[in-house]
C-alpha cells in the first residue's frame, strides 16, 4: 500500500477525489451566498472577485450553486453504484458459485439485459417510474446490476479454480466457509475496483438525466440541471454552462483515476514485488 | 472459417434479441398512462376510448399483445405511431438512416485516428506523447456528452463567428457541404469519448503484445523493426481493439440520444425522446428493439472479424 | 605485410573463439536501488564447441543470454567488460548492426515454443522470414529452403508442417521449428535457453538427440543454458556453473562432475536426484492395504444419461478419458510413486483420491467401499490429505501462515483450542521453518518455504495418506532435494503413507517403494523399486527410463 502513491494516476485521482468529497460534505456550509438568491442586476457575469465563478441567468452565485449541488451529485453517483453493485454482486456470486444450469440461465438473462445500452435502459426505467432523483438513482442501479453481476461472476470463477480453494474442498470444508473465507476475500478486489470506476459513470448518467429533465428537478442545484437551465444563455456567458460541466468532469475523473490506481495497487503481481 | 462457429453465434444473437423483445415489451407496457387517452385527449368519451383500445388491441391480455407484436415484427410491421399516425417502419426507418450517417461518420473518423494514435503511444511508452494521450483519454471518459456538446457549441458555434451551425440537419444527397458542416460538431462530440476508449485500448493491447515472447523472438531473429511491428505486433493487437469498438457502439447508441437532442439531429435518439415524452408505445418499442439489435449485431460482427484475424478462434 | 604477420593473422583468426565474454558485469536499476545480476563473468566458447551454463533460478543465466544477444530491458546497466563474437566487439554495435547480426551470425532457441512462436502466423512464414531478411531470398526460394530445414530437424512431412499454425503442432514439433529457424542462416553461434524444460520426457530426449546430431553435422558453436546438471552433461564439452551472478566453477564437464571444487557445485551435484541413492524410509514390514483403487475411471465431457440410454456406443467415444480402469492399492506407511508424462492421468488419480474429482469405479478404504465422490465424508478427507504443485497458488494470499496451518487443526478438532498455537509452532518446526513465520503472509515467503507450509498444513490433520501432486516440479534443484528429504523425515516420524506423483523418474527411484507408470490414462506398469531395470518392464517404462538424463556423465562419455 505504500507504493500506492508512487504513480501520478494515484496522486491525481486522490487529489481530485478529496476535493470532490470535501465539496460534497462541506459544500453547503461554506457556500458564500444563498444558492437560490436572485440578483437580477448582476446576472450572467463572468468570474470576479465578488463571484468567484460568476453568476447565472438569474444572478445566482455559481460557486454557491456548485457547492450546494455537490452533495446530491456525489451522493447520487455513490448511492446508485452501491445499490447496483450490491444487487449485481449477489447475483454474480450466486451464479459463479453455483455453476451448472443456475449459472447458465442467469448468464443468458444477463446477456439479454446487457444488450440494451446503459443510458437507454436508464431512460426507459426512469420514464416508467417518473422523474426525480430517487427514481433516477434506482434506474441507474438497475441498469448497472447486470454488468456488475458479470464482473462479480468472473471474479468468483477465477478464484474458484485456484489451488487454495481446491485445498479447502479437499479438506471437506463446508460451502459457506469456502465462499466466505476463501473465495470472497480474494474476489472482492476486482469488484471494488469496478465499483469505484462505475461511480464516475453514475455521476455522468445522473447529470445527463438531470440535463434531460428526467432526474433532479428545479430548484435543485444538481449540476446537470444547471447546464440545462443555462443552455439558452450559453453564448452570452459560457461560464454558466462550462463551470457545472467541468465540475461534473472533475468528479467523474476523480473516481475514475482513483479506481485505476486502486486496480494497479491491488494487482497481485505487484504485491509480490 | 468454421460455419459451426458462425451459426452458433448467430443463434446466440437471436436468443438475445428474443429476450430483449420480451424485456422491452415488459418495460414499455409498464409505462404509466393509457395510450388511448393520450391520443384522444382527456375529454374523450368512454365509448371512444374503448373503441380505440379495441382497435389498438389494448383490451387483450398481455401475452396476446406480445405475440401479436412479435408476429407483426416478423412480417416487418411494427405498427403505427400513436402520435404521428404514420407507419412506425417509415418513421423509424428515416430516423435510422440519419442516425446511421452520424454514427458512421463518428466511428470512421475515430477509427482512422485512434488506432494509429494508440499504437504510437504503445511504441513510445512513457514519453510525453504517451502521457499526453493518457491525459486526453482520461478527460474523454470523464466528460458526459452533453457537456462536451455544450462546450463545443460555445467555442465553435457562437453566433459571433458562426464557424459551424448550432444544430440541424442537411441530407448529404441534397448538399454535401451542408451535411458536412452540420455533422462536424455532433460527430466530434460522439467521437471524443470513442477516441479516448479506443486509443487507450489499442495502447494497452499493443503494449502487452510488444512485451510478449514471440515479439522478442521475432526481434532476436534480426527482423527489421518495421516488419516486427507491421506483421507481428499490429495484427495481434487489433483483435482486442475491435472487441472494444463493438462495446463502444453500445456506448455510441446511448450517447447518440443526448447528442441528437442537443444538435436537433433528426435521428433515432431524438425520436426516442419524443416518443418517451408522448408515450408513443409502438415507436418506443421499435426504437429500443432496433438499438439493441444493432448492438447485438455489432458484437457478432466483431466476433467474426476477430475470428478472421486469429486462427485459434476460427477452428475452435 | 611480412610472412610473420600473415602467419600471425592466420593463427589469430583460426584461434578466435566463437564467443568470448571478458570480465562482464551487469546490474538492474530497481525501486530498491541497483541490483547486481552478473559479476565479472569470463566465458569463452571455442569454435565448434558447446559450452554449458548451469544455474538455478535467480543465478543470472537468462540475463547472460540477453546480454549476448544485446536485448536488455531499459533498466539494465552494464558496468564493464566485453562481449566478442569471433573477435568483434558486440557492445560497440548499434541497434541496426545488431539486427543484422541477430538471426544471421547469432541466433537463439527459446525455452517455451508455445509462447515464442507467433500464434497467428503460419510456421512456414516464421522460418521463411529469416531467410528472406538475411539471405535475400525470394518468397518461393525461402519457403523451399524452409522445407529443407524442417526436414533436417526430423519433421516427417515438412511441406504440411509449413502450412500449419503453432496451435496445430505438438510441443516437440514446435521446438523443431524453432530450432530449424535458428539454424536456417547457418550462424556462427547459437544460444540454447533451456530448450527442453517445457517438453515431456520422451520429447525432450528426442530434441536432445537432435541437438547433438545437428551439432555434429554443422559444427556450430553453442551456448547451452540449463538448470539441469544431469542433462547438460549429455550435450556439452565444457561447463560453467553460475551462482548468484558469479561463475563459481568451470571446466570440462567430466572433470567438474567427478571432482567439483566449489562448495556450491558440490551442493548442486549432490542435489541432483541419483536413482541409485536411496533416501526414502524403510519399507513397511508387513504390507497392509490402506486404500484400494478398483476400476477407477474419469470421463471428461461425459455424455448425459439420455445420450447413454439411446446411443450407448457413441457415448463411449464422446469426450475423453482422463483415467481408465486403474487398479492398484496403497499400503500403510509406504511411499508409492506414480509417474508419467503430461496427460498420462497421474494428476487425475491424485484428484480422485483427494475427493476432488468425480469418478467411476470404487475406492476401498479399510472395509468401506466408496462408489462416488458424493459419498466421501469429512472423516475420509481427514485421513487423506493433498499437497499441490504450485506453492504460489495453494496458499490463500490473504491469510497469515498461522491461520492457514491452524485451519485443519480447528476443522478436525485435532487439538483443543488452547493448544492450537503451540501445535502451530511445533508443525513449523517439523518443516524447519522459524516460529515467527506464523505471522507472515504467503507472499513474504520463497517458493520452497511456501511448499513447506503446504506440507505442514497437510500433516497438521495427522493423516494416514498424504498425496503429493508434483510438489517439487516448480522448485529449483537444491530446494527440491530439501523438500523431498523433508517429506521422507515426516513420513518416518508419523508413519503416514505417501502417494508421490511426479514426472521425474530419477527422483522417484530414490524415494518410492513401489512405482506405478501411467500412460494416456491407463496404468501400464507397476513394480517394486529394485525391479526398475528388469527385462519384465513394459516397453513404455523402458523408453522413459532410457530417455531420462543419467546422473553421472562418465556413462555418457563412455558411450560417446
Amino acid at each position: 500500500m505504500r507504493n500506492f502513491f508512487s504513480s501520478p494516476t494515484a496522486i491525481m485521482g486522490t487529489a481530485l477525489l478529496s476535493i470532490v468529497l470535501f465539496a460534497a460534505i462541506f459544500g453547503p456550509m461554506i457556500a458564500p451566498y444563498d444558492p437560490q438568491a436572485f440578483d437580477p442586476l448582476n446576472r450572467l457575469q463572468g468570474p470576479s472577485l465578488t463571484h468567484l465563478f460568476g453568476t447565472d441567468q438569474f444572478g445566482r452565485d455559481l460557486l454557491s450553486r456548485i457547492l450546494t449541488g455537490a452533495p446530491s451529485t456525489v451522493a447520487f453517483g455513490v448511492g446508485a453504484t452501491l445499490l447496483g453493485v450490491g444487487i449485481g454482486s449477489i447475483i454474480g456470486v450466486v451464479a459463479g458459485v453455483s455453476g451448472g444450469w443456475v449459472d447458465s440461465t442467469i448468464m443468458r438473462i444477463l446477456d439479454g439485459l446487457l444488450a440494451v445500452p446503459d443510458l437507454l435502459f436508464t431512460l426507459l426505467i426512469v420514464t416508467i417510474l417518473g422523474g426525480g432523483m430517487e427514481h433516477a438513482m434506482l434506474a441507474v442501479s438497475i441498469a448497472f446490476a447486470p454488468g456488475m453481476a458479470r464482473i462479480a461472476r468472473s471474479a468468483v470463477l477465477s478464484v474458484r479454480t485456484r489451488d487454495y480453494v481446491r485445498a479447502a474442498v479437499a479438506r471437506g470444508e463446508s460451502g459457506v466457509y469456502i465462499v466466505t473465507c476463501e473465495v470472497l476475500p480474494n474476489a472482492l478486489s476486482p469488484i471494488v475496483v469496478e465499483a469505484t470506476i462505475r461511480v464516475s459513470f453514475a455521476i455522468m448518467i445522473g447529470a445527463t438525466l438531470g440535463f434531460l429533465g428526467l432526474g433532479a428537478q428545479p430548484p435543485s442545484t444538481e449540476w446537470g440541471l444547471m447546464v440545462a437551465e443555462a443552455r439558452q444563455f450559453m453564448f452570452r456567458n459560457p461560464w454558466c454552462v462550462a463551470i457545472p460541466g467541468i465540475s461534473i468532469a472533475i468528479a467523474a475523473l476523480g473516481f475514475n483515476l482513483f479506481g485505476d490506481a486502486l486496480r494497479d495497487a491491488l494487482d497481485p503481481k505487484r504485491s509480490h514485488g | 472459417m468454421s460455419w459451426g462457429y458462425f451459426i452458433r453465434r448467430l443463434l446466440a444473437v437471436f436468443l438475445v434479441l428474443a429476450i430483449v423483445t420480451f424485456a422491452v415489451f415488459a418495460i414499455t407496457t409498464m409505462l404509466p398512462g393509457n395510450a388511448a387517452i393520450m391520443i384522444l385527449g382527456e375529454y374523450a368519451t368512454p365509448e371512444a376510448v374503448a373503441a380505440l383500445e379495441k382497435q389498438l388491441h389494448l383490451d387483450q391480455p398481455w401475452y396476446a399483445q406480445y405475440l401479436s407484436w412479435v408476429a407483426g415484427i416478423l412480417h416487418g410491421d411494427f405498427g403505427t405511431s400513436l402520435r404521428l399516425s404514420l407507419p412506425v417502419t417509415q418513421v423509424v426507418g428515416e430516423a435510422f438512416v440519419n442516425s446511421a450517417m452520424l454514427g458512421a461518420t463518428a466511428l470512421v473518423a475515430v477509427t482512422i485516428t485512434a488506432i494509429p494514435l494508440g499504437a504510437l503511444a504503445a511504441l513510445k511508452r512513457g514519453t510525453g506523447m504517451d502521457l499526453g494521450l493518457g491525459l486526453f483519454s482520461y478527460l474523454g471518459t470523464a466528460l458526459p456528452e452533453f457537456v462536451t456538446a455544450t462546450l463545443l457549441l460555445v467555442f465553435f458555434a457562437a453566433p459571433q463567428h458562426g464557424l459551424f451551425p448550432a444544430g440541424g440537419f442537411v441530407a448529404p444527397w441534397e448538399d454535401l457541404g451542408g451535411f458536412a458542416a452540420h455533422v462536424v460538431l455532433p460527430a466530434a462530440t460522439l467521437g471524443l469519448v470513442l477516441m479516448a476508449h479506443i486509443s487507450r485500448q489499442v495502447r494497452s493491447e499493443m503494449s502487452e503484445v510488444l512485451s510478449s515472447d514471440y515479439i522478442r523472438a521475432a526481434r532476436l531473429k534480426g527482423l527489421t523493426e518495421r516488419r516486427v511491428i507491421r506483421r507481428h505486433a499490429l495484427p495481434n493487437s487489433l483483435a482486442p481493439a475491435i472487441a472494444v469498438i463493438s462495446l463502444d457502439i453500445g456506448y455510441l447508441l446511448g450517447g447518440i440520444i443526448v447528442v441528437e437532442e442537443i444538435f436537433a439531429w433528426p435521428g433515432l435518439g431524438r425520436l426516442l425522446i419524443y416518443a418517451l415524452e408522448n408515450r408513443d408505445l409502438p415507436v418506443i418499442q421499435a426504437v429500443t428493439l432496433l438499438l439493441a439489435a444493432v448492438y447485438a449485431l455489432s458484437n457478432l460482427l466483431s466476433d467474426i472479424v476477430i475470428a478472421l484475424l486469429d486462427p485459434r478462434v476460427r477452428y475452435a | 605485410m611480412t610472412l610473420q604477420t600473415m602467419t600471425q593473422n592466420v593463427i589469430a583468426t583460426a584461434e578466435k573463439p566463437a564467443l568470448s565474454i571478458l570480465d562482464y558485469s551487469l546490474s538492474y536499476k530497481t525501486a530498491n536501488g541497483l541490483i547486481s545480476a552478473l559479476k565479472n563473468i569470463d566465458l569463452t566458447i571455442p569454435k565448434g564447441k558447446t559450452v554449458g551454463l548451469v544455474g538455478e533460478s535467480g543465478s543470472g543465466k537468462s540475463s547472460m543470454a540477453w546480454s549476448v544477444m544485446r536485448y536488455l530491458p531499459p533498466n539494465a546497466v552494464e558496468t564493464g567488460g566485453a562481449i566478442r563474437l569471433a573477435g568483434e566487439e558486440l557492445l560497440d554495435q548499434t541497434p541496426f548492426q545488431m539486427a543484422d547480426i541477430r538471426g544471421r551470425r547469432m541466433s537463439m532457441v527459446f525455452q517455451d515454443p508455445s509462447t515464442s512462436l507467433n500464434p497467428t502466423i503460419r510456421l512456414g512464414e516464421q522460418i521463411a522470414e529469416v531467410l528472406m531478411r538475411h539471405r535475400g531470398l525470394t518468397k518461393a526460394q525461402a519457403w523451399a529452403e524452409a522445407e529443407v530445414a524442417l526436414a533436417r530437424t526430423g519433421i516427417t512431412r515438412p511441406k504440411e508442417m509449413l502450412q500449419r499454425f503453432p496451435h496445430e503442432a505438438s510441443g516437440g514439433e514446435k521446438q523443431r521449428v524453432v530450432i530449424a529457424t535458428a539454424f536456417a542462416c547457418e550462424p556462427e553461434l547459437i544460444i540454447f535457453d533451456e530448450p527442453t524444460t517445457a517438453l515431456d520426457i520422451l520429447t525432450a530426449r528426442q530434441i536432445l538427440d537432435l541437438f547433438n546430431q545437428l551439432r555434429d553435422e554443422t559444427n556450430v558453436s553453442a551456448l547451452y543454458i540449463s538448470h539441469d546438471l544431469g542433462l547438460v552433461s549429455r550435450v556439452v564439452d565444457e561447463v560453467s556453473v553460475l551462482h548468484k551472478g558469479v561463475i563459481v566453477e568451470r571446466g570440462l564437464v567430466g572433470e567438474v562432475f567427478a571432482k567439483p571444487s566449489a562448495p556450491y557445485t558440490k551442493q548442486l551435484i549432490g542435489a541432483v536426484p541419483n536413482p541409485d541413492r536411496w533416501i526414502g524410509v524403510d519399507a513397511p514390514a508387513e504390507p497392509k492395504t490402506l486404500i484400494k483403487l478398483d476400476g477407477i475411471g474419469v470421463h471428461y465431457g461425459a455424455p448425459s444419461k439420455i445420450q447413454k440410454m439411446f446411443w450407448p456406443e457413441d457415448a463411449e467415444k464422446v469426450g475423453f478419458w482422463g483415467a481408465k480402469d486403474v487398479n492398484f492399492e496403497v499400503r500403510k506407511g509406504e511411499l508409492l510413486g506414480v509417474v508419467g508424462e503430461s496427460g498420462s492421468g497421474k494428476s487425475t488419480i491424485a484428484k480422485v483420491l483427494a475427493g476432488l474429482q468425480d469418478f467411476q469405479g470404487n475406492l476401498e478404504i479399510e472395509g468401506k467401499t466408496i462408489g462416488s465422490r458424493k459419498v466421501i465424508d469429512r472423516a475420509y478427507r481427514r485421513r487423506v490429505q493433498i499437497v499441490f504443485q504450485h506453492p504460489d497458488a495453494s496458499l490463500n494470499p490473504r491469510q497469515k501462515i498461522g491461520r492457514i496451518i491452524a485451519r485443519p487443526l480447528k476443522l478436525y478438532g485435532v487439538v483443543p483450542r488452547e493448544k492450537i498455537k503451540a501445535r502451530i509452532a511445533e508443525l513449523l518446526e517439523m518443516v524447519r521453518l522459524p516460529e515467527e513465520y506464523a505471522d507472515r503472509y504467503p507472499h513474504q515467503l520463497s517458493g520452497g518455504e511456501k511448499q513447506r507450509v503446504a506440507i505442514a498444513r497437510a500433516f497438521a490433520a495427522e493423516p494416514e495418506l498424504v498425496i503429493c501432486d508434483e510438489v517439487t516440479a516448480a522448485l529449483d534443484v537444491s530446494v527440491q532435494a530439501a523438500v523431498a528429504e523433508l517429506l521422507v523425515k515426516l513420513q518416518k516420524d508419523t508413519g503416514a503413507a505417501c502417494v508421490f506423483i511426479t514426472h521425474d523418474l530419477n527422483l522417484i527411484r530414490q524415494l518410492a517403494h513401489r512405482i506405478a507408470v501411467m500412460h494416456h490414462g491407463k496404468l501400464v506398469d507397476f513394480f517394486d523399486r529394485p525391479d526398475a531395470r528388469s527385462e519384465d518392464r513394459d516397453p513404455y517404462t523402458k523408453a522413459l527410463l532410457d530417455a531420462v538424463p543419467v546422473h553421472t556423465p562418465v556413462e555418457a562419455f563412455e558411450i560417446a
